[in-house]
Formats: structure tokens, sequence, C-alpha cells
């Protein structure tokens, strides 16, 4: 029974008290009322035993753990390096097998044009200039793309469903999304956001872990390059606002 | 694992108090207790869509299950009307 989740021991724990209960009040003592309770506890079991069976068995606080050390990692690099500059969110079509972020080591104010797919190293070269290079990295929403059963189409409605069913049904980190399109630009508004949002040099680049996750899913649903424009909790509320590079 | 905490709780409140209610109007057929359980057992289920796939597949199972119940008490209730 090693390994068990509290899901699999509430569902054996409500089996055996809906057998015990329930077959003695209807056939000893005909009581209608306990025997529809003990039938209530065995749905119950049915239901927790089917659900302790889809829930990973590694403990969130090692999950936070793996988080914040590459969340470290990442912001120490950039930190040392100096970047000021935000990242731009490549689609798995520019950054060779999946999305990823790229982070231009110089920048003269406009956003730099990758057209071709970039190779999968660190340091990556988009251009013929010597300026044109930059940081090719992972990051959360990387990830987070590959646990989509697939890829949103390039419209408000599919990008707010596979964010929804992202965050709220996979990570847990949310209670909903909702997604609007003007012309080039998204908004994205997260209710009741469960991950904190820091102020720090790494996350005034890259942005806030629930904004890196939006970035690169829409990065993969647009088949375009995204940057975070803006971010901001508003009370219960966190807005993103991307910007699609065309 | 929030969302699963949250269906399970409405799955169990939901039941407790069809119970309640079943009992107050008293109702005495097994029959009818079960067949309302299960089919608020499979409404809640449809109406949480964001379920990841292998919960999904785990449910459908245990919604199939007690639909297979469902059908028998069908049968039987069916059977008993022609006899």
């Amino acid at each position: 029974m090693q390994g068990k989740n509290p899901y699999t021991w509430s569902g054996f724990s409500l089996l055996i008290t809906g057998i015990m209960l329930s077959l003695p009040a209807f056939f000893i003592f005909h009581l209608v009322w306990l025997t529809a309770l003990g039938i209530c506890m065995l749905i119950m079991s049915f239901i927790l035993l089917s659900l302790g069976k889809a829930i990973p068995n590694i403990p969130p606080e090692v999950c936070g753990l793996l988080l914040e050390t590459g969340i470290d990692n990442i912001a120490t690099l950039i930190e040392e390096l100096g970047i000021k500059t935000r990242a731009i969110y490549l689609p798995s079509s520019l950054a060779s097998d999946r999305p990823r972020a790229f982070i231009p080591l110089h920048s003269n104010g406009s956003h730099p044009r990758i057209t071709k797919a970039l190779p999968q190293r660190l340091i990556a070269r988009y251009g013929t200039d010597p300026e044109d290079i930059g940081l090719l990295i992972s990051t959360i929403g990387s990830t987070a793309t590959s646990m989509l059963e697939s890829k949103p189409g390039a419209n408000p409605y599919e990008l707010e469903s596979a964010l929804t069913s992202l965050f709220t049904g996979r990570l847990g980190v949310a209670d909903g999304t909702s997604v609007v399109l003007h012309n080039n630009h998204i908004t994205i508004e997260i209710k009741n956001p469960r991950l904190e949002h820091s102020a720090d040099w790494s996350h005034h680049c890259l942005g806030g872990p629930l904004a890196t996750i939006v970035a690169s899913v829409a990065a993969e649903a647009w088949d375009k390059p995204i940057t975070i424009e803006h971010e901001e909790q508003l009370g219960g509320k966190y807005c993103i606002e991307l910007e699609v590079i065309s | 694992m929030r969302i699963y905490n949250n269906y399970i709780l409405t799955v169990a409140a939901l039941l407790l108090i069809t119970t309640i209610i079943l009992i107050a109007t008293e109702q005495n057929s097994m029959d009818v207790f079960y067949s309302v359980y299960v089919i608020e057992a499979l409404i809640v289920t449809e109406l949480y869509v964001y379920f990841n796939k292998k919960s999904r597949r785990g449910l459908n199972l245990v919604g199939t299950v007690l639909f297979g119940g469902f059908v028998v008490v069908l049968c039987f209730q069916v059977f008993k009307a022609f006899i």
C-alpha cells in the first residue's frame, strides 16, 4: 500500500464502511435510510478510488521546491548578465522542439525579427549582425504547454478553454480565465490565482510564473512570437496583456 | 488538487441533501434512492469538464458501473409492472 494518496485511503475506508453499513441495514434491520447512507458511501468510495489513481504521487511541496530551484537558477543567470530586455515567447515552430523564451542580449527598442527556427542552444543567433544573439531558455510555460491535450487555435475562445483547463484542471493554481483579443493585443484575466508574483529583475524580464505559462500557450496557439506587455494583480484577479509580434 | 476536492465535496453534499429530502418525504423505495443518486453523480461529473484525461477515464468507468446498476433497477421495475 506504499505510495497511496489520501483519496485512495478515504476510498477504501468508505468502501468498507459502506458495505458494513448497507448490507446489515438492508437484510437484517430493514432500515431504508441507513441502507441509503451506505449506498452514498459506496458511490463516494468508487469516485475517490478512481480519482486516487489519477493524482500524481509527488507531494506538492516537492513540486514547489523544484519550481523554486528552477526559477532561482534562471534569475541568477539573467541578473549576472545584466539583461534588461523583455523576453519574447517563441512557438515550437521557431524554437525547434517546444515553446521557449528568447531574451535578446542587445536591444534597440524594437522587437528582433525571428523568421526561422532557432537552434536548441542556450546562446542562439537570430540574425547576421554580430549583436543578433540572445538566450533561448525553457520556462515553466514550455513544460506546461506539453500538458495540453491538443494545441489551441488562434482565437480567444480556444485560448480561454486551454488556459482554464490547464490552470483549473491540471495545475490547480486558479479558478478560471477570460481572454479578450484586440487586434494584436491579448488581454487575459486569471481569477483567484494561487501563485505569488514577485517584482525582482528576472520577473521583469521573463514575467511571473502565470504570465510565462499564458505567453507560452498563446505563442503556440497563434504560432507567432509573443511578448508580455504588462501584468498586474488586481484584488482577486491577475491581468496579463500580451502582444503578438507580426 | 483543488478542483478534485470541490468535486468530491459537491457530490457528497448533494447525496446527503438528497438522502435527507427523500427521508423527509417518507420515501421507502431503495430503487428511487439509488436512481436519484446515480443521476446526480452523473450530472455533477459531466459539469466538471476540466478534469484531466486520466481522471475523466476513471470517472467514466465509475459512471458506467453506476449506470449499469441503474439499468438493472429499471429492468426490475419494468419486469414487475408486466407481471
